[in-house]
């Protein structure tokens, strides 16, 4: 790990003066579990590190009349183990349970799940100067690409973004509260991702002096869930993930949102499967055919293939599960 | 093959410019350029910096203060082992995937080797070695030695404070809440069986059961 | 006749126990000396290329670096060939593995060291090493090494052709041989049933925790001691010795805890280029692997490419075998095809057999010994194509084997006839156990349920161990050894000692002593430390006997041949009043008789090998291709188990090694020959919650040989657990997995094909 200089602000305001305008220089630290082993393959080189350990404005979950405010600093085991929120947003607290083991969620944040980099192996190679660093093309695309995105189309980077709370988010319509120079602003989660294509850009709209503070869920009546399909039963990524939201009406699914993760640089919003399922009671019949719905236009790349298929199930899955009804998968 | 023009196979490691190589960096010109930390930095700045020279911290370790002088990216777990002799967590992976250096941070499981020691001051750092006062043995680990949950040793002082931070957050949890608070730690000699039969003498159940 | 024990087949407390669990016990990266340097090593990015040159200048020029080693600090080794214990090495490969020499054969291999005052020093000033590379094409899959037209590794290596060396052309394949038995063409011809099969086996790692370390210090001199974490201190010692050319009586290897091993610490790495950068330095240098160093520059086992083809008459009798074999011995020579040759036919009574085995070189880490080496890919052919005859002919596969195992006086296709063994013992208690006797009850999914057995054998072997037992004033006995203890077997050596005396387990102080401390040891490998060792603690019991016995004579003055010893106690023949215990007359000779002080070195036969029976049941996910493992028995002849605990955790161990194996793990390559997935994180071991209860069922068939007729354990049961998944996986969805890892994405591929 290339050595650095040390801050420590106590409030967002303080913490944004330091960072740049420019990344790469000056880093934000928040659980460290992720910019830790990028420093320790070089990958990342701050010259500076701005720890947020002491602004305890972060912190904080806050269950409100007309929303969920969260802050960015927020500890994944603290949202994985919140009675209200594991009452109203299951599609949240369970994706936030699934991440890592136990110590990673003692460490890992909200803002530092949704801004971790990417988990490519040719970005995290230090010998291997890809398009996110100085380089001119993506190994991936004709590399070993096996957990690489399905729905790349028109992106030169075929990386998929690895935050698992942000398709829960997005689908449950949250907002993320930004941090600048000149104050706050709030966007909406659904287009805070972008497809990184170059060293100055990263897997978010943010600006390099820009931090989240804070992320709100509007509060609802949502069913909602989130399912991962993954190799290891623990500690593991996921392949694919799906999470979806939707009111319950009596014509059956209304304004589902189905959101998945782990298939394309940015969450990937699945609007196909949402008509499919809009209207329709969930059954295995009706989840499944949204599954292939949301499946339709992957394009796998040469040894991914094999997600188009847990696409399906995971959409399948998750709108089973946000409809109450069995798990007829679990052993 | 075509990947072997791009990437040149030498090290894009840049230097800083303090840091434990520092004059040297600077004597062979292979710094980043000293005005990327003067020029670029924000104007007004009430914040003060710590390094990259060394900071004195102090740590709050199994009781016990403990002061050392460490640069910035020491993290919690090298401080531990090589400025404090604190040597019953162990470096394995380095990167947060094995839980063989897990210590309790204000009673809360963690990788060591992914926080930096300055992040861990204020805090109450305990390790397995904290399990044994004097003659006495704490309940986890001597049920580790009961049911014999080891071979190698490596990875045991980690599950042994992970199934610890478990059953001190909840005296009442299940062997499968027990067992769901291992899932950040990795045994390859695969003692998994003898540490179950360990669990479920620790919640007072019997297997099988 | 069965013997009667006291202490074998008792659950003692391991004597390192606390130590462990509290963290207090010393680890090679734990050792801290005064002046020490640290010392990291840089690595090739290269999977192949000419090594032009390589300038240290900018580096030693960092403050704080004090010494730089290449492969010019290491003497020309010669193609002399050394023999580490398990299995043979040419010293100039190994050489050239420790400081890559010319040519890099792999990435990740050493290239240069250096030492520095600190860790962080040394790693920034590794990067100021320049390396010019000339990148040469890699190969990276065993058969097209083996086409002429294959990149080649080697210019001096040439085909060995059924022992013959073929100098006309260099070639990746090191060595071609063949094992026959019988006339396999008459056999098929009798056939009424044939099975041939194509399977892949990817590369996997042993995956011990805890990295390889190692620190020396080089006085003035000329002595070095070695501060390491190896499975053999007198092996490090030889190659150091051949490696650096320095006597052996010159080098004390200080073994410390080891944190797992399982073959793959016994070849050594950083301990002569610490020894290097101590002498060049004059201070001691301690050097650590980081993880992904372990993945990339140590000894992975092979992957495979293996075809086997069996015929059965339609009473379901075995006629005939024939299998080709080709594996991945890596950088350098010396995979392990020929165990895995010889164990790919070793559980059955096969009349005609042909088996022919290719090392071959490619550009990936040069493979080490891993559990059982070379069998497990071997039992994954076999047993799979063992399945399918069962299913063709409709027999149930315990059965098969019952009427086809191994048993005494079975010849093998190497050679060998088998003396007493357990194979038919393991499926006998396979087939009675409650796992095989319950129906497969379906579960609350809807998704399909199997079961599949597969059967195991490995020679295990003998090799030379010493002991010293000293006894204590207190009647204790300190039982010093070589053999370092990866699994607890200070216990299950000192368990034999403390019976042939007649005393408690506890009562025997086990230590693990470096080389100038106890006679010369071989490895703990080849499942051979129980065995072997306990047999010297064994002897060095009967030399402390005969010694006491000699000590009470003199005490009542009279002759040797009036004193017996019995459980612990002496007594005279001739009068029932003297008696004394051992306890008593060992605080008695302290004052007046004199110490007495037991050894022995023994270098047992080779014993009669370990078989294994595996039950697995699995239900697969067709959506995901998730195979979720419901149930698993492991059945297995150890002979006689000296601590049972023991032998089920290495039963356990073995199973979930070999469970990771089949369903997890694998180096994955990209183009360039870099392996993209040398982390935790993405190499995948099981973790707790991914592995079942594994029920360990231990058989015992004594070995005859052995005063207490142990058989080795530690390796047998990583042998059947790939190929008893993929034939409960056939059981289930009815597809055979002739590929490890069988990963959901594979299982789902296969399904589909299916369709």
């Amino acid at each position: 790990m290339k050595n650095f200089t040390y801050f420590r602000p106590t409030t967002p305001e303080q913490a944004v003066a330091l960072l740049e305008n420019r990344w790469g220089n000056t880093e934000l630290l928040a659980g460290g579990t992720d910019l830790h082993d990028l420093q320790k393959e070089y990958v990342a080189q701050p010259a500076r590190v701005v720890s947020l350990s002491g602004v305890n404005a972060l912190a904080g979950i806050r269950v409100e009349e007309k929303s969920v405010r969260i802050g960015a600093g927020a500890k994944l085991a603290d949202i994985a183990n919140h009675a209200e929120l594991k009452r109203l947003f299951p599609s949240l607290t369970d994706a936030a349970d699934q991440i890592g083991g136990p110590q990673i969620r003692n460490m890992g944040t909200l803002g530092g799940n949704l801004c971790q980099r990417n988990r490519c192996w040719y970005f995290r190679d230090e010998h291997t100067n890809c398009l996110l660093k100085t380089g001119q093309r993506c190994f991936a695309l004709d590399g070993e690409n096996k957990y690489h995105a399905i729905f790349s189309q028109g992106h030169r980077c075929v990386i998929v973004n690895p935050s698992t709370l942000a398709p829960a988010l997005i689908a449950l319509g949250a907002s993320a509260v930004v941090q600048g120079p000149n104050g706050r602003r709030t966007i909406e989660l659904g287009r805070f991702f972008r497809a990184p294509g170059a060293n100055n850009e990263r897997e978010h709209v943010l600006e390099a002096n820009d931090m989240v503070v804070e992320v709100t869920i509007p509060r609802s009546n949502l069913a909602n869930a989130s399912y991962e399909v993954r190799h290891k039963q623990a500690y593991d990524w996921p392949l694919v993930q799906a999470a979806v939201s939707f009111e319950r009406g009596d014509g059956g699914v209304r304004n589902p949102r189905v959101v998945l993760g782990h298939v394309a640089p940015t969450p990937h919003v699945a609007e196909a499967a949402a008509r499919s399922i809009t209207g329709q009671a969930v059954s295995e019949a009706t989840a499944g055919a949204a599954g292939r719905a949301a499946a339709q236009d992957a394009k796998p790349l040469s040894q991914n293939g094999y997600k188009v298929k847990l696409v399906e199930v995971a959409v399948k899955r998750a709108l089973i599960i946000a409809a109450g009804q069995k798990r007829y998968w679990e052993v | 093959m075509s990947d072997t023009k791009e990437t040149t196979g030498l090290s894009r490691r840049q230097f800083l410019k303090g840091s434990g190589a520092a004059a040297a960096a600077t004597a062979l010109g292979t710094a980043a350029a000293p005005g990327a930390l003067a020029a670029q930095a924000p104007a007004a700045q009430p914040v003060p910096g710590m390094g990259p020279a060394g900071v004195k911290i102090t740590l709050q370790v199994n009781g016990r203060k403990m002061s050392s002088t460490v640069e910035p990216r020491v993290t919690l777990l090298d401080a531990l082992r090589n400025y404090l002799d604190v040597t019953g967590c162990k470096r394995v992976c380095d990167r947060g995937t094995c839980g063989a250096c897990t210590v309790l941070l204000d009673n809360k499981p963690v990788y060591a080797c992914s926080m930096l020691a300055l992040e861990a001051q204020g805090k109450e750092i305990r390790t397995a070695e904290s399990l044994v006062q004097g003659a006495k043995l704490d309940a986890v680990p001597a049920a580790f030695v009961r049911f014999d949950a080891q071979q190698c040793g490596f990875c045991t002082p980690g599950f042994v404070v992970a199934m610890k931070a478990v059953l001190e957050q909840n005296p009442k949890a299940t062997p499968a809440e027990v067992e769901k608070g291992l899932a950040g730690n990795i045994c390859r000699c695969g003692t998994y069986e003898q540490m179950r039969d360990a669990i479920y003498s620790l919640c007072n159940t019997k297997r099988g059961s | 006749m069965a013997q009667v024990f006291q202490v074998i087949g008792t659950r003692p407390i391991r004597h390192d126990g606390l130590d462990k669990v509290t963290g207090r016990a010393q680890y090679g990266a734990d050792i801290q000396l005064s002046g020490m340097l640290h010392g990291r090593v840089l690595r090739s990015s290269h999977a192949h290329a000419r090594i032009k040159s390589i300038d240290a200048s900018a580096a030693l020029k960092v403050p704080g670096v004090e010494a730089v080693a290449t492969a010019a600090d290491l003497p020309e080794s010669g193609d002399r060939i050394a023999h580490l214990g398990e299995g043979a090495v040419n010293l100039r490969h190994l050489s050239s593995n420790c400081l890559a020499r010319g040519k890099v054969h792999y990435k990740g291999q050493a290239v240069a060291a250096l030492a520095a005052t600190n860790p962080h020093i040394a790693e920034e000033a590794l990067a100021l090493i320049k390396v010019d590379y000339e990148p040469l094409p890699p190969v990276m899959d065993v058969r097209e090494a083996m086409k002429d037209s294959a990149p080649k590794l080697h210019a001096d290596v040439f085909t060995e052709e059924m022992g013959q060396l073929k100098k006309d052309k260099p070639s990746n394949v090191a060595k071609h041989f063949q094992f026959k038995l019988g006339d396999v063409h008459k056999g098929f011809a009798q056939a009424a049933v044939t099975v041939e099969r194509e399977f892949h086996t990817a590369t996997v790692h042993q995956g011990y925790i805890e990295p390889h370390n190692a620190t020396a210090m080089f006085n003035p001199d000329g002595n070095v001691t070695i501060w390491c974490s190896t499975q053999g201190a007198f092996t490090v010692r030889a190659q150091v010795s051949e490696l650096l050319q320095i006597p052996v009586s010159r080098i004390k290897v200080v073994p410390l805890e080891i944190g797992g091993g399982f073959g793959g610490k016994i070849r050594v790495y950083l301990e002569p280029v610490a020894a290097v950068l101590s002498k060049k330095t004059g201070k001691p240098v301690k050097i650590l692997m980081d993880r992904a160093a372990v993945f990339e520059g140590t000894g992975p086992t092979p992957g495979s490419y293996i075809r086997v083809k069996l015929g059965a008459d339609k009473t379901g009798k075995l006629v005939a075998g024939e299998a080709y074999l080709a594996y991945e011995a890596g950088a350098f020579p010396g995979s392990p095809i020929g165990p895995g040759a010889m164990c790919i036919f070793a559980c059955y009574d096969i009349p005609n057999v042909l088996i022919d085995g290719f090392d071959v070189c490619v550009n990936k880490p040069a493979t080490a010994a891993y559990r059982a080496p070379g069998a497990t890919n071997a039992a994954f052919a076999s047993e799979t194509v063992v399945d399918e005859i069962c299913r063709q002919l409709k027999i149930d596969p315990l059965e098969f084997r019952l009427k086809n195992g191994a048993k005494e006086g079975t010849r093998r296709a190497d050679g060998p006839i088998y003396p007493r063994i357990g194979m038919i013992e393991t499926v006998e208690a396979a087939k009675k156990h409650p796992h095989y006797v319950a129906p497969l009850a379906p579960g609350s999914s809807p998704f399909p349920r199997g079961r599949g057995v597969a059967s195991g054998f490995w020679f295990n072997i003998g090799l030379k161990s010493s002991v010293t037992a000293s006894v204590n004033n207190d009647g204790t006995v300190s039982l010093v050894e070589g053999s370092t203890d990866i699994g607890g077997t200070r216990v299950s050596v000192a368990m034999q000692l403390a019976e042939a005396l007649g005393i408690r387990a506890e009562d025997v102080r086990p230590v693990v002593a470096d080389t100038d401390s106890v006679g010369y040891t071989d490895v703990t490998g080849g499942s051979r430390v129980t065995y072997a060792t306990g047999w010297a603690a064994y002897e060095a019991a009967q030399d402390i006997k005969w010694q006491m016995l000699e000590k009470a004579a003199q005490l009542w003055k009279t002759d040797l041949d009036n004193v017996v010893y019995d459980k612990g106690v002496i007594r005279a023949k001739d009068d029932p009043a003297k008696k004394i215990t051992f306890k008593e007359l060992a605080e008695k000779i302290q004052h007046k008789g004199g110490i007495v002080v037991g050894r022995a070195t023994v270098d047992p036969p080779w014993p009669g090998g370990a078989f294994a029976t595996h039950i697995v049941d699995v239900e697969v996910d067709p959506d995901t291709g998730k195979v979720s493992i419901l149930r698993y028995t492991a059945v297995q002849d150890c002979g006689k188990a000296i601590h049972p605990s023991y032998v089920e955790g290495q039963i356990q161990g073995g199973a979930v090694q070999g469970i990771g194996w089949a369903l997890n793990e694998e180096y994955a390559y990209n183009a360039k020959g870099e392996m993209t997935n040398a982390s935790f994180l993405d190499y995948r071991m099981p973790t707790s919650l991914d592995l079942p209860m594994i029920d360990a069922v231990i058989v015992e068939v004594p070995d005859p040989k052995h005063p207490y007729g142990v058989r080795g354990v530690g390796e047998v049961p990583i042998v059947p657990p790939p190929a008893a998944i993929a034939n409960a996986i056939y059981a289930a969805v009815g597809v055979r997995m002739n590929e490890l890892p069988m990963s959901p994405g594979r299982v789902v591929k296969a399904l589909a094909a299916k369709k």
